[in-house]
């Protein structure tokens, strides 16, 4: 381990792995938060619409199975290369998690909720976010969790296509193998994702704490 | 459709012209039928439901009660028909309005999980904008009503209540904003029996006070004939089978389907109104424990019994001996198995049966107060007394009949 701890030390390395953490950061946030917006639309519209939720569901499935290097390969010629069409495609791939989530966790509240909600005299749009949205809400954002620790991981192929984030220090090690210091660069950059990841996951964790409701909480 | 005046004032005036008594919902011509299906739902229902009192909707599964009770507030929105509350027809109300003066009680209850419970209670109130020192007294004061301590309860989550006071909650939330008129959809069915017993008499106590009008589904005719001031038992596409009073329906039922309806559950309510002493025990085969072991050998291998029963001095059953019991050398207190399943002469048959089922022998064994033995009651006595019930119910419809020129069917 000593290689490592010395690669670690070097001032250089930790500028260079902090700004890219925190490209990284950007690079996670900013397609996760759309994808939020869009997919909560697409989530209730699936839910309410019997006739559109096939479609929308298929169609944000499909995102996820084109090979993401190829995704962001074929949105060079179109909108350049760099960050722009990494956060497209980031955003496509984050939607299928949220979407279907907030399907599922419109359709897990108690029917019975609903109705006597009904009964009671609210209107649709009262029920929908006074009683449908907090109740799905759990699983929403174990849907919102998901995506994002599946942005922080395809975030790093970014880097092939011109991105910024620690895929480019992943990246530079691989091309520089069997080189010197190249293993060092593959792992330092992916120790950085693994950490990141770990750290988003509490972040929700400290979320669903600070947003789930006391009465709704395991 | 002609009134001109606003959903408000209409609304705020819902039950304040027709006095007790007179028919505050008439359900008119009323028809639900579902895309792709034949037969209707419900078809052409017409009743009255007079101001104050507790009207059943009771039938078997199917028959289009609930779909019924669920038109009255546009839950479910009627095919063609009428409901006319309070000489104005629902269906030209905004429903959201509408729902606002209904109180709405469903089995599954619906409370919101993610509110508490002094919140779910304010429900209405706050859809009817009351300002929050009105609301917080009213809950206070539907809390206590329904037996729920305020402060002890209000701050609570659902969750955290038992099945009877989620039950209690959703009457009280319900009852928020004082609705003339309650629907209530089989809203004991998913409690135990015990505390649907309680909950039902309190709320039969509660309603002597309100005086609501109410529409109350249940499947269960022993809970219509408790808790209706009338009954409607409806068949197949919500028709009406007969509508009148518990001792109407039971003494006078209008058709072969109220007789068969009725029947069914009526019998086991019987068992609960007979007691173990009109029925005729069966004798064991018996033994006290102070006579000789060889003498009680003699006596069971002589019988055709498989067990002997073994009584103490006093009389009082002890033990259940087989042969092999008989045979061994070990005291005689020691062997068999303890005699359970015993009943008293002024426990009901329905107790004795209960008893029967726990016990592993079968068969009850009747004990006079003190305790001695009597006799035994198995399964089949219980059987013959079924009958013999039936018989006689039989007997009383058909004489009833006679006397009575309204036997055709529909009400």
């Amino acid at each position: 381990m000593a290689f490592f701890t010395e690669y670690l030390a070097d001032p250089s390395t930790q500028r260079e792995l902090l700004s890219q953490t925190v490209e990284h950061i950007y690079l996670t946030a900013v397609p996760v938060l759309i994808a939020v917006i869009l997919g909560l639309g697409l989530g209730i519209l699936a839910h309410r619409s019997p006739q559109l939720r096939s479609p929308i569901l298929s169609v944000v499935s499909t995102f996820l199975t084109i090979p993401s290097l190829a995704l962001f390969a074929i949105l060079i010629p179109i909108v350049g290369i760099g960050a722009t069409p990494a956060i497209i495609a980031l955003t496509l791939y984050a939607l299928l998690p949220i979407v279907r989530n907030t399907v599922s966790g419109l359709f897990s509240v108690d029917r019975a909720v609903v109705e006597s909600a009904k009964g009671m005299g609210m209107s649709a749009t009262m029920r929908l976010w006074k009683i449908e949205l907090p109740n799905a809400w759990p699983v929403m954002l174990a849907g919102v969790r998901v995506a994002t620790l599946l942005t922080i991981g395809i975030a790093a192929i970014a880097a092939l296509v011109g991105g910024p984030g620690l895929g480019q220090e992943i990246f530079t090690g691989i091309r520089r193998i069997p080189a010197a210091g190249s293993l060092e660069s593959l792992l330092g950059g992916t120790i950085a994702i693994v950490v990141l990841a770990i750290l988003f996951d509490l972040l929700y964790l400290a979320i669903g704490r600070l947003t789930i409701p006391r009465g709704i909480r395991e | 459709m002609s009134d001109v005046t606003s959903p408000e004032t209409e609304l705020a005036s819902l039950g304040a012209d027709t006095p007790p008594g007179e028919t505050m919902i008439e359900l008119k011509d009323l028809t639900k039928r579902y895309p792709g299906q034949e037969t209707p739902a419900v078809d052409r229902l017409n009743l009255e439901i007079p101001k104050g009192e507790i009207v059943v909707f009771v039938g078997p599964s199917g028959c289009g009660k609930t779909t019924s009770l669920k038109m009255i507030n546009r839950i479910i929105e009627p095919t063609s028909g009428q409901i006319i509350m309070d000489g104005q027809d629902v269906t030209t109300i905004d429903p959201n309005q509408l729902r606002r003066r209904i109180g709405y009680v469903i089995q599954q209850i619906g409370l919101f999980p993610h509110i508490r419970v002094g919140d779910n209670v304010a429900t209405v109130p706050n859809l009817l904008g009351w300002d929050k020192e009105r609301t917080d007294a009213r809950v206070d004061e539907l809390l206590d009503i329904v037996g729920l301590p305020p402060d002890q309860y209000r701050e609570r989550f659902p969750k955290e209540l038992s099945g009877g006071q989620r039950q209690r909650v959703g009457v009280a939330r319900a009852l928020a904003a004082d609705p003339p008129v309650l629907l209530m959809d089989e809203p004991f069915g998913a409690i135990d029996p015990i505390t649907r017993t309680r909950l039902q008499n309190e709320f039969l106590r509660l309603q002597e006070e309100l005086q609501k009008t109410i529409c109350f589904v249940t499947h269960d005719i022993d809970e219509a004939v408790k808790m209706g001031d009338r009954i409607a038992i409806l068949r197949e596409g919500s028709r009406v089978a007969q509508f009148a009073t518990p001792e109407e329906i039971l003494t006078n039922p209008a058709n072969e389907f109220v007789e068969d309806f009725v029947g069914t559950g009526a019998t086991l309510k019987r068992l609960k109104l007979t007691r173990v002493r009109e029925v005729e025990p069966t004798q064991a085969l018996i033994g006290v424990v102070d006579e000789d072991r060889n003498e009680l050998r003699r006596r069971f291998e002589e019988s055709e019994w498989t067990a002997m029963l073994l009584l103490d001095e006093q009389r009082r059953p002890m033990r259940w001996l087989r042969g092999t019991d008989l045979r061994s050398s070990r005291p005689i207190t020691e062997v068999g198995v303890r005699a359970r399943a015993i009943v008293e002469p002024q426990a009901t048959l329905s107790d004795a049966l209960e008893e029967m089922l726990l016990g592993a022998a079968g068969v009850a064994i009747v004990v006079d107060r003190r305790g001695a033995y009597e006799g035994l009651l198995d399964v089949d006595d219980i059987i013959t007394a079924i009958q013999t019930m039936k018989d006689a119910q039989a007997e009383f419809y058909r004489a009833a009949k006679l006397v009575d020129p309204e036997t055709e069917e529909g009400a």
